[in-house]
């Protein structure tokens, strides 16, 4: 009986085609290719529409000194037009961008005061996306609120001085808000500054300045540009910036 | 046993160890392994990133901005995917040749980035942008491309390779 049933089974195996020994290759192919066009797909569009949530949430206003969505913030606009343009982007969560503003915080500071560059910043967020955290984009909010009273770089100053030693930590808001004060804003002003964080509303312009950095090649931060060429940060000292600046004066 | 081997082996000249089909099956599995590891690894470590991985893709500057973007959505996916059947050794040579192509890409792309003086990562195990001239790392990250894209020319070339899944699913050479 069992030798039987094993010269059947042998006479079926020899009956059969070769290749159907196990599963039907366009059969697998097909579920393969299927499943791989579905997921791919599904990434892009759960990615895009995350972007556009992204990109629409909170209010649309302007800070006070951007001229337009995307334009970054003019420290100083009563610059004359002689002086150069010095553009500078940072993420408020990158450690070299507060080593920068350690180093030449306070001389871009007085040059803006004492007119002698028409200072623009642009503050950015993306490192959001590679930290996992929000701190980038409430930090921005927030010192554009703070733009509004008058104290952007002041806020600015603040939250460089109060960045956590490991990046990656965030800012809490109550960190923030201490930013504020630090940058004397105070009083009925701070309410003002409080109610325009909570209400995010500067965040699309927020966005906006990301996104067209991104679209003008600024992919890092710091990056510093002079007139419209970037600035060789490495080796760059007091003294050489000064005196670029100085060539750049017409 | 012994005696029946020795018997038919015995009129043939030995075959010389690195062209028997064994030592062939498993130079194809050490390719497939390091060429899927590789991208399987890469495709991981960006695909919960799918912004980081559509900014590394734009600071190449070659494509349109929003194709950029897209496209920097769905590599890392498609990295994976790929990654994930040549480890497996499933359709090795359909999938050596996607890998290859795209290896084949980012060598273009680096090296137009490098040719151009653009001072960006690579981002092909995450990060990717703008960084300090002193630290791009571009022949570096060419020769690894050019190694695996090595390995996949073997893989379109013999795409039998030793413990695949393909050859257990699929019962052939049986």
């Amino acid at each position: 009986m069992s030798t039987q049933a094993k010269d059947r089974r042998a006479k079926i195996q020899a009956a059969t085609p070769k290749g159907r020994g196990g599963a039907n290759r366009i059969v697998v192919a097909t579920v393969v290719v299927v499943l791989a066009i579905a997921a791919i797909v599904a990434a892009v569009i759960v990615a895009d529409q995350g972007k556009k949530a992204d990109l629409a949430a909170g209010g649309s206003s302007l800070p006070k000194n951007a001229s337009a969505m995307g334009a970054g913030l003019v420290v100083n606009p009563s610059a004359p037009a002689n002086v150069p343009t010095l553009d500078l982007w940072v993420d408020f969560q990158c450690p070299a961008c507060a080593s920068f503003e350690e180093s030449f915080g306070d001389q871009v500071t007085q040059m803006a005061k004492a007119n002698e560059v028409k200072l623009v910043v642009h503050v950015l967020s993306f490192l959001d996306n590679n930290l996992g955290n929000d701190s980038s984009n409430r930090a921005a909010n927030a010192a554009f609120c703070a733009a509004d009273q008058g104290a952007f770089l002041p806020y600015h100053q603040a939250v460089f001085a109060g960045q956590p030693e490991q990046e990656g930590t965030g800012y809490t808001d109550d960190q923030l808000k201490g930013f504020a004060a630090k940058a004397g804003i105070t009083g009925s002003a701070l309410n003002t500054w409080q109610q325009c964080y909570d209400g995010r509303e500067h965040n699309q312009y927020v966005e906006s300045v990301q996104t067209q950095s991104a679209k003008d090649g600024v992919n890092g931060t710091p990056t510093v540009k002079l007139n419209g060429s970037p600035l060789q940060l490495q080796g760059l000292t007091p003294e050489s910036l000064t005196e670029q600046v100085r060539a750049a004066t017409t | 046993m012994t005696a029946l081997s020795d018997h038919q082996r015995a009129p043939q000249q030995p075959v010389a160890l690195w062209r028997r089909p064994r030592t062939l099956d498993l130079v194809g599995l050490v390719a497939r392994l390091l060429l899927g590891g590789v991208m399987l690894v890469a495709g991981a470590l960006k695909v919960t990133k799918p912004e980081v991985s559509a900014r590394a893709v734009q600071a190449y500057q070659l494509l349109p901005f929003d194709l950029a973007t897209y496209v920097g959505y769905a590599l890392p996916v498609l990295e994976v995917i790929i990654g994930a059947l040549l480890v497996a050794g499933l359709f090795t040579r359909v999938s050596a040749v996607v890998s290859g192509v795209l290896l084949v890409a980012f060598v273009i792309g680096i090296g137009s980035a490098w040719a151009r003086g653009l001072s960006i990562d690579c981002g092909c195990f995450g990060e990717g942008g703008t960084i300090d001239p002193s630290a791009t790392r571009y022949l570096e990250e060419i020769l690894r491309d050019v190694g695996l894209v090595l390995c996949a020319a073997w893989l379109v070339i013999r795409p039998r390779t030793a413990y695949s899944l393909e050859r257990t699913l699929f019962a052939e050479g049986r």
